[in-house]
């Protein structure tokens, strides 16, 4: 592994100023995508600022919604009880991300600022509609997931800014919400993944959010399939034309991992069955 | 750019000058020559060079040697109880061939003993999600497997 | 039966404690004082000749000792075929071909190195299959031989062929006929411990290699050779072996990077290390190799098989390594599983420019049973027979001889069927609606070495110490199967001694008898009956010693023994006459007189004669020597008949499984493994053998796949190419073991290192085709391949 200076920065206003000063240094927080990045010589930094001495950035807050720490790791995300009590989905995604030597390292901020399409926290915080919180030295600025990722390793933060907390709203007492994920084991990169959250209101669904993986350059909300659900009342039909449009929808690739007509077949049926099993 | 790290390794303090680049496998196999720890993929896929950090299991492989700093190292040579004594886990994996050609192995037991640490009474499913992340091609996991509610029933018996 | 004091008894390994301590040193964990680090840079094209190479830049970065090519080292040449080289000159024939090798003071350095090394290519069109590769007019892969010779083709020149019978009466007799054309893929052995070496001169030119191979002696043999190449002429290699960290069959050949880490301790004069990554082991390393079967199996009414038919072509890939000897060992299904008169065998290799292939456990077994038995339940629904009773009714019977002169002695596939039958409650069907199915396969393979050498015999060399202790050298490599295991309880059963007192001594070929290699089951099958004989030799050794000497110390004993005990008086028994060879015995180290009175006196502990015999004037130390040769022969594969093995282990496996028929997910819901072993040697070890085994046929049959484009492999780590853990394996297994005590085994055990992982595809297969209908005959079945047969409009029969 080619060399690189080690930077344990304690504030982030001085985590923003290496960052500033030093010509192609990257933020490293986990590492657990970075370090192998490095092996494969896809980057090549000559110095890494790590965040992991940066307390702020590592609490969980609970205060009506949530304030999660970039710096979280998945096993602390795992581990906090009201967090697990009040957005469960966030939960069942945590447990299927890699192994637990991984989960204990890896931070839900690393996971998003990596922007991979498979991303498995993005998934069910695209779903409970979480904000991120983008700091620079000068400025902060919230804005939606959904807006956050850009492309296959892009997102929408400037040089100058780090990813500093995940906020959630209160959780809605009538919404249900389930993760699904496939892999060709257990452990796996997911090769098509589905988060799916419904508000059930006599009959009819209020609300759905609906973000898929693997099947689109990012993580996707699948605006439409939201839209035909949402005010419609739930039969059998609904369900399969949710699994039809979701089958349609998405923008799969074939590659070593699968091919773009089984990830659609795939997210077609996580569609019928997350559905089955939120409605019950 | 070497830094001076100190940590404690297996109950002793260490103090060591590294470079920024240095995984905390080099540290203990280069450095120490603590060699119980493998890299058997460099990657974190196959969990061979799994030790305890404050109590987690971690892939060393990943982990970076200035991140250590401050913090508690548990490696296989650590699990040895004095007198040439194995520690029950590593007592039980002998005792069910839960071993053959044992490269796996150190990292097999880390992820145990970090399991059995914090879940002392774990359900089947519990120790197979402990485990999926050390990769074995000779034992088809079973009589590990199997070691590991060996002990746990020999620590529900002990309380 | 024999009663047993420690075979079939629960005896951790003793190699166990250490590697559970990580004790246990691999080639990753050695050091040598002066010590460098070798890197090689492998091609990046899988076909063009090499227009030049420029080291320069490589040679003058600080830490660089040395930079090796092809121009600037001697030629070294390897392969059974003699086709390969150790560094290529003129022409890369595989992605993965080594083109220079750099030596550093570490390992980042020789990295950065190999980056600085470029070469300039010519491509060449390049043949991925066989059928680009036979086609006429194609370009030859190898344009000699490795004699030099003009070739015209791209078929590997070895002749597998077998006829026995009258195929065309066999066809005529057949009531029902099923066809069907099979593949298997390349998959890696993904040892946890990857391949590595050091390669060190002493200052007379002879070569010390610790290596992490599975032939000591043979690896010994193709060194000296290369030794010759480099002009080291009457110099000698000693292979020393460590810990393994997996084998699987990576260890049956020599390799490239071996020759290489051997000029480049040559041309540095310091030890050269060089350690595979896990990337270098999936891509640079040779897989197991892939196969295209097509089968013809016919029966008449009754459901009695009358003929069978075979074609398998094979992928050899650029270079040739034991890959392509698998022919060899298809044979042995194909002839000699279940009983059938009228084979026919043929099989073809064709070079390609893909990655060479060389051996994996089972070694050619697993990809023609897979073909075979999947065939056989197509032929069984053909002939509207349930699969069961169809294996019974050609089920294959002890003392018989098979098509291909195997002489099979004892045979428990009988046993074997019926215990998968009815552990999987085979007459109750799985769950309507549930899309859940039952399937079996069965298997014969290899159970009492496999003579595919001049010689396939095994030495051991037992030496005792005036401590009672049992030195033991013997020729074997330990890799995680439990050799030393086996063999320590072997002597100690054999001889009379405690296991606790007998050492296995670290794999040398400079101290240890020579031994073929450990590969084809045979180990524990070799080590053992040369531990019978060794023991055998010691025992009529110390009996004849013990007239002597045995009566004289018994005296003392009882003179000390009176002193303590006064007024003891001793049973009249004239221990003096007694002291005669054939009425000694020896038991748990202790010597004493059958039928003599049970005083303590009158029994002495092994250590103590010894010393009695080595201390006296004329001493002797006690050291036995033999070089067991077991009873069978090397086949003519060209006619498809020999012996190849003292003993042959059966087996079957059965599997449940349910069929996710929206997601294509097969899910396991149990097996059952049933295997001829003969006799249980250690219990835990043996049921390790078949669960690691099962674990592998598991992968084989559901995910396991090298994939590769233009000769590059696709998935060279452990994110795409999948194997099974922990999770996977969450099923019930249920072990069977029929205990057929074979005259040829040691202790009537069988080898079964093998037979664990050959039947485990087709018999998920065979479920997955009881479930849901559908027959796949590509490995692995992967979900997309089902839902792919799901969509597809159901033909009357398969």
């Amino acid at each position: 592994m080619r060399r690189f200076d080690y930077l344990r920065p304690k504030s982030l206003k001085e985590a923003l100023q290496l960052k500033k000063n030093i010509a192609g240094a990257k933020y490293i927080s986990g590492g657990t995508d970075l370090i192998i990045q490095i092996k494969n010589r896809e980057l090549q930094p000559p110095a890494l600022i790590s965040l992991r001495s940066i307390p702020e950035l590592a609490t969980i807050e609970i205060n009506g919604g949530a304030r999660i720490g970039a710096l979280a790791t998945i096993s602390d995300i795992i581990q906090h009880r009201e967090l697990g009590h009040n957005y469960p989905v966030l939960i069942e995604a945590a447990k299927r991300l890699g192994s637990v030597q991984i989960r204990n390292v890896a931070t839900v901020g690393g996971n998003l600022c990596n922007c991979s399409p498979s991303a498995d926290m993005a998934l069910p915080l695209l779903v409970l509609e979480a904000k991120v919180r983008l700091q620079a030295a000068k400025t902060s600025r919230e804005i939606p997931l959904s807006e956050f990722f850009k492309g296959p390793g892009e997102s929408c933060l400037s040089s100058d800014e780090i990813l500093t907390d995940i906020l959630l709203d209160p959780p809605r007492q009538n919404a249900k919400a389930t993760f699904l994920k496939k892999g060709r084991v257990k452990m796996d990169l997911a090769l098509a993944s589905l988060a799916l959250l419904l508000e059930i209101e006599g009959g009819r669904c209020r609300k759905a959010r609906i973000a898929a993986g693997s099947v689109a350059p990012i993580p996707l909300r699948l605006s439409k399939v939201e839209t035909l659900l949402e005010g419609g009342a739930i039969s059998k039909d609904l369900i399969s034309k949710a699994q039809q449009l979701a089958t349609k929808i998405v923008s799969p690739i074939t590659d070593v991992r699968a091919t773009e007509k089984y990830r659609r077949q795939i997210i077609g049926v996580y569609m019928k069955r997350g559905l089955e099993k939120v409605l019950g | 750019m070497k830094t001076e790290i100190s940590f404690i390794l297996n109950g002793s303090e260490v103090k060591v000058s590294v470079d920024g680049h240095l995984r905390l496998i080099d540290v203990l196999r280069n450095r120490m020559s603590l060699t119980g720890t493998k890299e058997g993929c460099g990657k974190g896929e196959c969990g061979a060079c799994t030790v305890i950090v404050d109590g987690r299991a971690v892939n060393s492989c990943l982990y970076l040697a200035h991140e250590i700093e401050g913090k508690s190292v548990t490696t296989i040579e650590g699990l040895q109880m004095p007198g040439h004594k194995l520690s029950m886990i590593q007592q039980a994996f002998v005792d069910n061939g839960a071993i053959q050609c044992g490269f796996c192995t150190p990292g097999m037991i880390m992820s145990a003993k970090a399991l059995l640490d914090s879940n002392p009474n774990p359900s089947d499913e519990e120790i197979r999600d402990a485990l999926q992340g050390n990769l074995c091609r000779c034992t088809g996991y079973v009589q590990i497997v199997e070691a590991v509610k060996r002990v746990a029933e020999q620590l529900k018996s002990k309380q | 039966m024999k009663n047993f004091h420690y075979i079939g008894k629960e005896t951790p390994r003793p190699d166990a404690p250490d590697k559970a301590a990580g004790k246990a040193l691999y080639i990753h964990d050695l050091q040598r004082p002066g010590m460098l680090h070798g890197k090689i840079k492998f091609s990046n094209h899988p076909h063009a000749r090499i227009k030049h190479i420029d080291t320069s830049k490589a040679e003058r970065l600080s830490g660089v000792s040395a930079v090796l090519t092809a121009d600037n080292s001697p030629e070294v040449r390897l392969g059974f075929l003699r086709d390969n080289f150790a560094l290529k000159k003129d022409k890369v024939r595989q992605y993965r071909d080594e083109i220079a090798a750099v030596a550093a003071i570490d390992p980042d350095i020789a990295e950065e190195a190999v980056e600085l090394i470029k070469v300039e290519y010519e491509p060449l069109p390049g043949l991925f299959s066989t059928r680009e590769a036979m086609k006429k007019g194609s370009p030859l892969i190898h344009e000699t031989d490795g004699q030099g010779r003009p070739r015209t083709d791209n078929l590997v020149p070895l002749r597998y062929h077998h006829e026995s019978g009258d195929l065309d009466a066999g066809k005529r007799a057949a009531k029902y006929i099923a066809q069907g054309e099979f593949s298997t893929p390349r998959v890696q052995q993904c040892c946890m411990g990857t391949a590595g070496c050091i390669a060190e001169f002493d200052m007379n030119g002879n070569l010390t290699i610790w290596a992490k191979t599975q032939i000591p002696f043979l690896a010994q043999r193709d060194f000296n050779r290369a030794l010759s190449d480099i002009g080291l002429h009457d110099k000698n290699t000693r292979v020393i072996v460590p810990a393994l960290g997996g084998g699987f069959g990576t260890g049956l050949d020599t390799h490239a990077y071996e020759y290489i880490a051997i000029l480049l301790a040559f041309k540095t004069g310091q030890p050269v290390k060089i350690v595979y990554e896990r990337e270098e082991e999936f891509a640079y390393l040779s897989p197991r190799q892939s196969s295209t079967t097509k089968i013809t199996q016919g029966c008449d009414q009754t459901g009695k098989l009358t003929f069978r038919e075979v074609e398998v072509l094979q992928d050899n890939g650029a270079y040739t390594s034991w890959g392509a000897t698998y022919p060899s060992v298809m044979m042995m299904p194909a002839t000699s599983l279940y009983r059938v008169s009228n084979v026919y065998f043929n099989a073809q290799l064709v070079y390609t420019n893909n990655t060479y292939c060389q051996a994996m456990r089972g070694y050619g077994n697993p990809e023609h049973t897979w073909a075979l038995e999947s065939n056989l339940d197509e032929l069984a629904g053909e002939a509207g027979i349930d699969p069961y009773e169809f294996r019974i009714i050609n089920c294959n019977r002890p003392d018989e001889t098979t098509p291909m002169g195997l002489k099979v002695s004892t045979c428990g596939l009988k046993e074997c069927l019926e215990a998968v039958a009815k552990k999987l409650d085979w007459k109750k069907k799985s769950k309507k609606g549930k899309c859940r199915g039952k399937g079996m396969a069965s298997l014969v393979h290899v159970g009492g070495g496999a003579r595919i050498y001049r010689s396939d015999a095994s030495g051991l060399i037992l030496k005792l110490d005036d401590f009672g202790n049992v030195n033991a050298y013997h020729g074997g490599v330990e890799m995680g199967q439990g050799l030393h295991s086996v063999l320590t309880l072997g002597i100690a059963e054999a001889l009379g001694v405690r296991p606790e007192k007998v050492f296995i001594n670290p794999l040398d070929t400079s101290t240890c008898p020579w031994d073929v290699g450990t590969h084809a089951s045979r180990g524990a099958f070799m080590a053992c009956n040369a531990a019978i004989l060794a023991a055998n030799k010691l025992r009529n050794k110390i009996f004849e010693l013990a007239e002597e000497l045995f009566p004289q110390e018994a005296e003392k004993n009882l003179d000390k023994f009176k002193k303590k005990n006064p007024g003891y008086k001793p049973p009249a028994f004239d221990f003096v006459k007694a002291a005669k060879r054939e009425r000694f015995d020896l038991k748990d180290g202790s010597i004493f007189i059958k039928g003599a009175p049970r005083e303590p006196w009158l029994s002495l502990d092994l250590g103590r004669l010894l010393r009695a015999i080595h201390f006296r004037t004329q001493g002797q130390m006690l050291t036995t020597e033999v070089f067991y040769d077991p009873p069978n022969e090397l086949p003519d594969f060209a006619k498809g008949f020999g012996n190849i093995s003292a003993t042959y282990a059966y087996g079957t496996q059965g599997a449940e499984v349910e069929v996710d028929t929206e997601t294509g997910e097969v899910k396991i819901l149990r097996m059952v493994a049933a295997h001829d072993v003969g006799k249980i040697l250690n219990p835990p070890a043996l049921k390790g053998q078949i669960y690691g085994a099962l674990a592998q046929g598991i992968g084989y049959a559901l995910y396991e796949e090298l994939q590769s484009e233009k000769g590059k492999i696709l998935n060279p780590n452990f994110r795409d190419y999948k194997i099974p853990t922990a999770q996977e394996m969450n099923f019930p297994v249920d072990l069977e073991f029929i205990e057929t005590n074979d005259s040829f085994g040691p202790f009537g055990a069988k080898g079964v290192a093998e037979p664990g992982l050959v039947p485990t595809a087709p018999a998920i297969s065979n479920a997955i085709y009881d479930a849901v209908g559908i027959r796949i005959r590509d490995l692995p079945i992967t979900p997309e391949k089902i839902l792919s047969a799901l969509k597809k409009p159901k033909a009357s029969k398969g």
